[in-house]
């Protein structure tokens, strides 16, 4: 490769890697915390609604 | 502490599918950051780093210098980090609320912005490292303003959750809170201007007067911007239900008690 063009490119395909894992860890964290915070909230819906059920019933 | 728990509790609980404001706002947010994400991989230039011996034309440009492909991590590291800024100040604006009014519906907000402020400082702290350790070959550098009063930010956070969890009294606990989450907030501020303000700082300032961002970088830089407001209020809105939601269980137990 022609040594000018090498030093042009020298650190794009070294920091591909690094963007790449930026960008997934930051998805990671935000779908996770949604998961998370959604997997909560379906679990208390059932909850409110038995105890819903409950007091109807009494 | 006034009894305004009795508020939410006996607000209408409307469970994941009635909030389609907040799914809304998510959604806009995901497809907003995303759009960031693939406008800044495959359409932003490149930003030109240091000489080389030489030059040589790429794409119809003459190019005589490196090209930084680890500067598009910016694209999304801060927007990140304007998110945290952001929702700290939401939350210590409701801890003041708090302290002025002594209705715990405040206190309960100010937990909620704190808990997703921590959240994005440490998607702040995680992308900003994984650059620093490409562009300076370091995971840390000690010593650099604008990395050393973000992690004091991120550890008053951490501890704004450490004081909470030590004190029973809901009502002590909802001051103390309060109160420490004004002062940690001061940092806040200090570790946006701090790259300004001192000169020796080595921390890129890509937001200034005149700013370097053209054309599709700033449009890429917007999108992802509004898509982590976006986002972080989407975040916001689901912890808040899911405390209403909590609050309701405990009227209903009560209810059902009585």
């Amino acid at each position: 490769m022609d040594p000018v063009l090498a030093e042009i490119y020298k650190t794009v395909l070294g920091a591909a890697p690094y963007v790449l894992a930026a960008y997934t860890l930051l998805w990671l964290g935000l779908f996770g915390y949604v998961a998370f915070v959604m997997v909560r909230m379906t679990g208390l819906e059932k909850q409110i609604a038995v105890l819903e059920e409950a007091i109807s019933r009494r | 502490m006034r009894v305004a728990e009795q508020g939410i509790t006996q607000r209408k609980f409307l469970g994941l599918a009635g909030n389609t404001w907040t799914l809304l706002m998510l959604g806009v947010g995901a497809v907003l950051t995303t759009a960031d994400f693939i406008l800044a991989f495959y359409y932003t230039p490149i930003v030109f780093g240091a000489g080389v011996g030489g030059s040589k034309t790429i794409g119809g440009v003459i190019v005589s210098q490196q090209l930084l492909f680890s500067q598009k991590i910016f694209y999304f590291h801060v927007p990140v980090a304007i998110g945290s800024f952001l929702v700290f100040t939401f939350a210590a604006a409701y801890a003041l609320l708090f302290l002025v009014r002594k209705d715990s519906k405040f206190d309960i907000r100010s937990r909620v912005g704190m808990e997703v402020t921590l959240l994005f400082v440490m998607l702040t702290l995680i992308t900003g490292d994984i650059w620093t350790r490409f562009e300076w070959g370091v995971w840390w550098a000690f010593g650099e303003p604008r990395l050393t009063t973000y992690a004091i930010m991120s550890l008053l956070v951490i501890a704004y959750f450490v004081l909470r969890a030590a004190v029973s009294d809901d009502e002590r606990r909802a001051t103390y809170g309060a109160v420490f989450c004004i002062i940690a907030w001061i940092d806040a501020p200090i570790s946006f201007m701090i790259t300004r303000l001192i000169p020796t700082s080595i921390h890129p300032v890509v937001l200034r007067a005149g700013g370097g961002l053209t054309g599709l970088q700033l449009t890429a830089f917007l999108l992802g911007l509004f898509g982590m407001l976006f986002t972080s209020w989407a975040f916001y809105q689901l912890r808040l239900r899911e405390e209403f939601a909590k609050e309701r269980i405990d009227a209903l137990k009560e209810a059902l008690e009585g």
